[in-house]
């Protein structure tokens, strides 16, 4: 399916922006994470970079136009497309069909246009492009099909291909003379053109950032470097002839052309799968989290038999009491017994929390989501299995509110129905502990010096070592596991259930 | 969300040098390898031209202008065209907005815009912010005696760019030559000028250290 891109939202408050500068032409390729465009907000230039390789195969909005969030600026046609479903996209969005049998074919690396090859005398020319002509009314709904005005200066740096960077001719010749990619350069005389205290300048910063080289290591430039690990290429395969043997972004270049255009990394990566929101949200705390929080892990294992027997009874008595209930009720009652668990490291000091209140992590599709319980402190389990259950359920139908994950003070993660037999799943910042509740497995256990069928349970727990020490974590697992295996007191409070 | 801000002091640095250094330092902190930082510096004297330049607001030639040692690039940020040189105390933030969970440029402006004025009534100048005119000026002026001009890039939600506080440049020498940032009826001015008299000996020390600390309170 071909892409629309459309006028990217760079701000809660942003309703419109300004299309200040294409990178790219019609007809040309375009490789995932380049750069496409620049878009202006207040006084902001965002660069837009592609999250699809194809072919930019139409422009629907002009450098300098303004146009709402979301309206359509440009068709990007996947290699995999077919020209009824350019056309048909084409047609929708009023850009004119006409434009798509003119896209290259996909395989042909984009042939290095010469149009551009005009070395800027550094005096003569002016720094500025006239802005495009005029642009069309911001209201037209269907931008008229607008051919890309002839890429004039303005744009010129970040990253051309390499035979296309404007230079001035003294710049070009050491360049060449010292194996310098000029495309790597950002210029700094007009129009962007790489001068020669740029090259200078480039050279130097070169031998600067040089790094002892580490067995394996392939020396390359800071950009090459940037783009291999981009695209994921395999720097040990190119061939460098860049300054001191690195490879260079020609080289990359060089190299994707003589290999088919398709780097290995591509073949071997399928489609992207997207993320929602949320699951980028929980993926940046559990990088920060595992990251910042100093973790330490401790298991003890826990006779099962006497709260499963009593869930069997209260079972047969008509409630519908879970294990996650019994364990939340637990650890509410154990919490209390150990104030110093239920508490938080901010900003150089251990808080502790006044209420408890135990997440409970539910997958729920694709997505993990950890509803809270709240105010568990002295509340009788029917309660809580009440409001865990409402909870859940929510979750399921993925109506939960904000403030339905907020303020959680303890977490229970369970992956006993996955058949897991122990784990330890990563702290919730800002919370310090984080318990992991694995299977009830049949093992042998001696009692009274006979072998017999027991059943346990591992119940691992994440601590943060700034507010807690193993210790004190220790005795708080301890008294978790007293109250499971003689769990009567997990029914106090409970009007008779 | 532990991410702090650092904040270097340069010193006198070239536009080009700059921008290189901003460019190194983007691609570190997009690869997750630096954290984000403020960049103190002053440059030589030169005029830049935001994506949003027009070429009117130049008054003079660029020939003109290099001919009295002023430069003149073009740059991938926000905005239109200002002066930068020496006794300005210019700010290049880059920030990681995404590691920040915080995808707002017009949130980052106004986060700029609130370190700026925080640092000037540290300095004793009381400041404002005007609402459709990024940039901040002298509290309550009309018409609008601008302090400080705000341009910034982005690029993989990471900023680049940032801000120009004139401390105590010689305001004739470059903003004489454009109308800043396309703003005509704006007059620009500085920290020494509105302090008059009661300007402290080592102002631009104290502006450093005001504005430092004041970024480093908000980005905190």
């Amino acid at each position: 399916m071909p892409r629309e891109i459309k006028m990217p939202k760079l701000s809660d408050t942003m309703e419109e922006g300004t299309l200040n500068v294409w990178r790219k032409r019609e007809g040309d390729r375009i490789e995932r994470g380049e750069v496409l465009l620049e878009v202006e907000t207040d006084k902001a230039d965002m660069e837009y970079e592609a999250y699809v390789a194809g072919t930019l195969v139409k422009i629907l909005a002009r450098e300098g136009e303004t146009v709402s969030v979301g309206t359509p600026i440009a068709v990007v046609r996947l290699d995999s497309d077919a020209d009824a479903e350019v056309n048909a996209l084409l047609e929708k969005l009023g850009g004119g069909a006409a434009a798509a049998p003119a896209a290259p074919a996909p395989q042909s690396p984009a042939p290095v246009a010469d149009a551009d090859e005009s070395p800027a005398e550094p005096a003569a020319a002016p720094p500025v492009a006239a802005p495009p002509a005029t642009p069309p009314p911001a209201a037209a709904p269907t931008p008229a099909p607008a051919a890309l005005p002839p890429r004039e200066s303005r744009l010129a740096f970040w990253m051309p291909d390499p035979d296309r960077v404007r230079a001035t001719p003294r710049a070009r010749a050491i360049a060449a003379e010292r194996d310098v990619d000029l495309s790597e350069i950002a210029g700094s005389g007009p129009e962007g053109a790489v001068v020669v205290s740029d090259v200078e300048g480039y050279l130097q910063a070169l031998e600067e950032s040089r790094e002892p080289l580490v067995s394996g290591d392939v020396p390359a430039t800071p950009v090459a470097l940037r783009i291999a690990d981009e695209h994921g290429i395999d720097l040990s395969r190119v061939e460098g002839t860049g300054p001191g043997g690195r490879v260079s972004k020609r080289d990359l270049r060089a190299w994707l052309d003589r290999e088919g255009g398709a780097p290995e990394a591509v073949a071997l990566h399928g489609d992207e799968i997207k993320l929602s929101q949320k699951r980028k949200f929980l993926i940046r705390q559990m990088v920060e989290s595992k990251q910042q929080t100093p973790h330490f892990y401790i298991s003890m294992e826990v006779d099962a038999e006497p709260v499963d027997a009593l869930r069997q009874r209260l079972k047969e008595e008509g409630s519908r009491v879970s294990w996650t209930h019994l364990i939340v009720k637990a650890s509410a009652q154990a919490l209390e017994a150990f104030p110093d668990v239920n508490a938080t490291w901010r900003d150089g000091a251990i808080l502790r929390y006044k209420p408890i209140n135990i997440a409970v992590a539910v997958a729920v599709g694709d997505e993990l989501v950890a509803p809270v319980v709240k105010g568990c402190e002295g509340r009788p389990l029917d309660s809580i299995a009440k409001a865990t259950d409402a909870l859940i359920e929510r979750a399921r139908d993925r109506k939960l509110a904000p403030e339905d994950y907020a303020d959680g003070t303890f977490t229970i993660s369970n992956l006993g129905m996955f058949g897991v037999d122990a784990f330890y799943a990563i702290i919730t910042p800002p919370q310090a502990t984080v318990l992991s509740v694995s299977r009830m497995r049949e093992v042998p256990v001696v009692v009274d010096g006979e072998v017999r069928v027991g059943r346990r349970m591992t119940f691992g727990l994440a601590v943060d070592h700034r507010v807690l020490d193993g210790a004190k974590a220790s005795q708080f697992l301890a008294e978790l596991k007293a109250r499971l295996e003689s769990p009567d007191g997990l029914l106090e409070g409970d009007d008779g259930a | 969300m532990a991410r702090s801000l650092a904040v270097e002091w340069l010193g006198r640095v070239s536009y080009a040098e700059a921008l290189r250094r901003q460019a190194a330092r983007l691609a570190e902190v997009r690869a997750g390898a630096a954290g984000d930082v403020l960049l103190l510096l002053e440059h030589p004297s030169v005029v830049t031209l935001g994506r949003g330049a027009r070429p009117e607001n130049l008054l003079e030639s660029p020939e003109a202008l290099r001919a009295r040692g002023i430069d003149v690039h073009e740059v991938a940020r926000g905005g239109d065209v200002t002066w930068h040189g020496p006794g300005q105390l210019v700010g290049y933030a880059i920030v990681d907005l995404d590691a920040r969970g915080r995808r707002d440029v017009h949130r980052f402006l106004r986060d700029l815009e609130g370190g700026l004025v925080d640092a000037l009534e540290k300095l004793g100048l009381a400041a404002d912010v005007r609402p459709g005119m990024t940039g901040v000026f002298v509290a309550g002026s009309e018409p609008p005696r601008k302090i400080a001009s705000i341009g910034v890039g982005v690029r993989g939600w990471v900023t680049w760019h940032g801000f120009a506080l004139n401390v105590e440049p010689d305001l004739s020498d470059g903003f004489g030559a454009i109308v800043p940032c396309g703003l005509r009826g704006v007059e620009m001015t500085s920290l020494a000028r509105e302090l008059g008299t009661a300007a402290p000996v080592d102002l631009a020390e104290r502006a450093r250290e005001a504005v430092a600390e004041a970024f480093r309170r908000r980005f905190a």
